[in-house]
């Protein structure tokens, strides 16, 4: 009897738990319908997209995750073809009536037609859109029509050509295609699963991923647990670092071993900062991810960590993601917009007057790197040698370039005004009860006085920004964006002509750099290709629709019974490929 | 006494309806686009008009306003199209299952079957965001936040009361003096800064308790997360309750009837105790009735930053994603609670004092 009950209670005893605080509150667990980072963070355990990365390579590298490879693009860049291995099964669920339930290629057809689904209200159904025409068509004719998608109806160009393979034939050639279906939330799902739980799919995801939801209290508690079918996948060390400390750690911890080793993550949303750093500093968490701004300086000063954390053997991970934060002008504005000679000279004197190494330095808590072109780090396209003299800090500089076209003072207010004598103000847009941006916004503001520049600051309700810059109603506001997938052109179509009121804010419209980007679009990854997306940032150098900011630096800190850490610049967790010490674990944790 | 009742329960529909004529004004005035929060960040014209269109926010403001009210009134959404509408899951291919791959199977779950059949139904007023029916949403947040401001309550008022009646016999003394003096710093002094210093000190520094947490368990909620907030929304609110008790009692304890009962000899405690403070208690129970509908809100700070699952927290939440039907359920829910407090307070009075008459 003994022995029997040592047995049931020896793997519970002995479960791999993890327990970490996300920084903001999720919204649900449908993979089409979210959009926010901790969420889709969420499906990333619990659903498997078709491609993934692999873990160690840097810079990243596409692999097959539940397909047998990563599909080369077939007929100049426009056809997609992928082959799902059979003998994977979606985690058991109620609706499958009790049921082994296998992934096949209408899962994932399935879920493609849920992006576009106009009742669905996908977030990313831009993913899919102007790419297949027969989607499109279709998509438009019951928007008219009022009737609902039918999703057994045939459609050109998204073809399940048997059980298992699915081929998409795009209208255009697209050699980023294939990323999309490395996305979290890019992921096949079970038909009967999304029709019987119809308005409560949030809260009840069934995927094929390492992990099930156990638990869920939203906006307080996430409980995954290991799904018992789920196949096990191992870390690929073939891209690894030799010389990388946390690629050692990651092949001494996890190397050979089927993963993942975690059985339990239990995650509580902490939108306040210092709870969220308490909770790690008093042992309630294994590690802290994204640590705030106002903490971070006092547990590293140049690069050294506190006596404390050094103490608790505790590590850091610098990561600088894959992102970029900018200032846009209004290129349709008529005080900061306009291509004219003495338009542009406005904008680059305004850049110039702008003292970046006091936004990263002061603002920034020295937490971010300068932003020299129009693309993140870590991504394919990404230059690190680009440099633009043009964005430097150099106001005597702006103030003579200002003179040179006119920008003086005409009424003798102390003020500038326009070359035609019209007052020269602008005003500066920001998100209201963020911290950060009043910040920045009162530099902005300081450093326009100092070469005779009005501007004003605004601080606006986030959904009214939002509108504001949709419709063109600012003339300067700050921006961010994090990248999809890692490729220049998810940052370039930023300033793409035709994406205005889609995802252009700054509302630039330039011949040049549309053709420049079309023409990358059907090019694959090659020096070519590289030139192009050089040249694009050249042009947003030249014509100023931005003000170059920076790159974010997040840095996590880990407990030393966590094995195995290593961030990934694109995907949002690490479960899957950690250890714990249970022993140092319990012994020390707060439980 | 039922006549008033009566009268009062009439008098409440027509003030309902003016709070969500003011709600939906306000809204609609300054409560920005939600389909461009929702809209994700890659999005089109289009998209935006079809998430509005979802959304019933395309419609005219009369319609809007029409089927707020039924929502208010039944707790369920419908449109025009539910009511004209079909269910049209027969329009599917009679071959269509051979060729979709598996799909519910309405013999095992013929609600399931239904309910995917007929989307544009009636249903249960939902978030825009999570997509969770609001009145869960309410109804799962309001333990956790009575967890913390019941005992709040009751504990701030009966420590107010028995210290200002104190405080109030001791008048002028240097005591009452001081207790004002740090009453008035104790007031100056932001919530925030004591939640922040606390949760350091408290839950960090000393670790006398957890820095923040929240279980499934009541009793564990009550002994462990609970104290510290509680403590700290006791500590806050006892200053200005104190020196509000305090006038109170000044006021009762001059009257000719407390030098009558000394005079009759009567122990200090029973004049104080009986006399002074079943006066004292009218404006004390019209202050804790005004207070009482804050209890069901709760503390959004409080909830925020300890991670407390309540409707403080949820609302804060709410109004980040510009989730409407969340917002207006829990104001037009509020302003239910608040009346309905109301017309109990005013019958308490009956009660404490016999000289009330209802008219």
């Amino acid at each position: 009897m003994l022995v029997l009950s040592l047995c049931l209670v020896a793997p519970f005893a002995d479960a791999k738990t993890i327990k970490v605080a996300f920084r903001a509150v999720e919204t649900g667990f449908d993979p089409q319908k979210v959009e926010d980072r901790y969420s889709v963070a969420i499906c990333e355990n619990l659903f498997e997209s078709l491609l993934t990365y692999d873990w160690l390579a840097r810079p990243v590298r596409l692999v097959a995750q539940v397909v047998e490879t990563v599909p080369e693009g077939e007929e100049g860049g426009t056809r997609f073809t992928f082959r799902i291995k059979p003998g994977i099964y979606f985690a058991d669920d109620a609706a499958f009536n009790g049921k082994k339930r296998e992934l096949v290629a209408r899962d994932m057809e399935y879920a493609v037609k849920r992006f576009r689904d106009p009742v669905v209200r996908s977030p990313y159904s831009w993913l899919f859109e102007d790419k297949i025409p027969a989607l499109d068509a279709y998509v438009e004719q019951i928007k008219k029509s009022g009737a609902k998608f039918d999703y057994d109806r045939p459609i050109d160009g998204l073809t399940v050509i048997d059980k298992y393979t699915i081929s998409f034939k795009l209208k255009e050639p697209d050699f980023n295609f294939v990323y999309f279906f490395a996305m979290p939330n890019v992921v096949p799902v079970a038909r009967e699963v999304i029709e019987k739980y119809g308005e409560d799919t949030m809260a009840h995801p069934v995927g094929t991923g390492p992990y099930i939801l156990k638990e869920w209290v939203r906006a307080s508690k996430i409980v995954l647990e290991r799904n018992p079918n789920y196949r096990g996948h191992t870390l690929g060390t073939e891209f690894a670092d030799p010389n990388d400390p946390w690629d050692k750690d990651a092949i001494a911890s996890l190397g050979g071993k089927r993963l993942p080793l975690i059985d339990r993550v239990e995650i509580t949303p902490i939108e306040q900062e210092q709870p969220r750093y308490l909770a790690f500093m008093n042992k309630q968490h294994d590690y802290i991810e994204e640590t705030p701004l106002a903490f971070v300086t006092q547990l590293i000063s140049n690069g050294k960590l506190s006596a404390e954390l050094q103490n608790r053997n505790v590590r850091a991970f610098p990561e600088l993601q894959p992102e970029i934060v900018w200032d846009a002008f209004n290129l349709d504005d008529p005080i900061v917009g306009g291509y004219q000679p003495e338009n542009i000279a406005l904008r680059r004197a305004i850049i110039m007057a702008h003292d970046i190494n006091s936004e990263i330095n002061i603002v920034r808590s020295g937490q971010a790197k300068r932003m020299y072109s129009l693309v993140g780090p870590g991504v394919v396209g990404y230059d690190p040698s680009f440099r633009a003299i043009e964005q430097d800090y150099n106001p005597a500089g702006a103030k003579a370039m200002l003179d040179m076209y006119g920008y003086v003072d005409k009424d003798g207010d102390g003020w500038r005004d326009m070359p035609d004598g019209r007052p020269l103000t602008i005003e500066y847009k920001y998100r209201a009860n963020e911290q950060e941006a009043r910040q920045s916004v009162s530099l902005w503001v300081k450093n326009m006085a100092a070469v005779g520049i009005r501007m004003t600051a605004r601080e606006v309700l986030f959904a009214d920004l939002l509108k504001d810059r949709k419709v063109g109603k600012f003339q300067m506001s700050g921006l961010a964006w994090i990248a999809d997938y890692p490729d220049a052109q998810n940052f370039l179509q930023l300033l793409y002509g035709p994406n205005t009121d889609i995802s252009n804010d700054s509302r630039f419209k330039l011949a040049a750099y549309d053709k420049l980007y079309l023409a990358a679009l059907k090019t694959p990854d090659s020096p070519e290709r590289n030139r192009l997306y050089r040249e694009m940032s050249r042009l947003a150098v030249a014509y100023a629709p931005w003000r170059f900011s920076v790159h974010r630096q997040f840095t996590h800190f880990i407990n030393p019974w966590v094995k195995g850490y290593k961030k990934h610049p694109i995907l949002y967790t690490s479960f899957k490929y950690l250890d714990v010490d249970v022993e140092m674990q319990k012994k020390v944790m707060q439980q | 006494m039922g006549a008033y009742v009566l009268r009062r329960i009439g008098q409440m529909i027509p003030t309902l309806a003016g709070v969500m004529l003011l709600i939906f004004v306000l809204f609609n005035a300054v409560g920005g686009d939600p389909a461009l929060v929702l809209a994700g960040k890659i999005t089109n014209k289009e998209q935006i008009e079809n998430i509005r269109k979802q959304l019933g926010v395309d419609q005219p403001y009369h319609v809007q306003l029409g089927y707020f009210a039924f929502e208010v009134a039944t707790g369920f959404t419908c449109t025009w199209r539910s009511f004209t509408e079909k269910p049209d899951a027969a329009k599917a291919p009679a071959n269509a299952d051979l060729k979709a791959g598996p799909k519910a199977d309405p013999k095992a779950d013929p609600k399931a079957a239904t309910k995917a059949a007929s989307p544009s139904g009636c249903q249960a007023v939902r978030s825009w965001s999570t997509n969770e029916e609001v009145p869960k949403i309410l109804m799962t947040r309001i333990g956790p936040t009575l967890t913390i401001m019941i005992p709040v309550l009751v504990l701030e008022t009966i420590i107010a009361i028995f210290l200002a009646i104190g405080v109030a016999y001791v008048r002028g003394t240097l005591t009452d003096r001081m207790i004002m003096m740090i009453c008035t710093v104790a007031m100056s002094i932001s919530f925030l800064v004591y939640i922040i210093v606390a949760q350091y000190y408290f839950g960090f520094k000393w670790g006398v308790f957890p820095v923040q947490g929240w279980s499934d368990n009541f009793w564990k909620n009550v002994v462990t997360y609970a104290p510290l907030p509680v403590m700290l929304a006791i500590f806050v609110g006892l200053a200005p309750a104190l020196r509000l008790y305090r006038s109170f009692f000044l006021d009762e304890i001059n009257n000719d009837y407390v030098r009558t009962a000394r005079a009759k000899g009567l122990s200090e405690n029973t004049v104080l105790l009986k006399h002074v403070m079943r006066n004292a208690l009218i404006p004390i129970i019209t202050n804790v009735g005004i207070a009482i509908p804050s209890l069901f809100v709760g503390s959004f700070l409080l909830e925020s930053f300890f991670s407390i699952p309540g409707l403080g927290r949820e609302i804060l939440v709410a109004v980040n994603r510009s989730d409407f039907p969340v917002i207006k359920a829990a104001t037009v829910y509020l302003a239910m609670i608040t009346m309905i407090i109301n017309l109990l307070v005013d019958v308490a009075y009956k009660a404490i004092d016999p000289r009330v008459t209802f008219k």
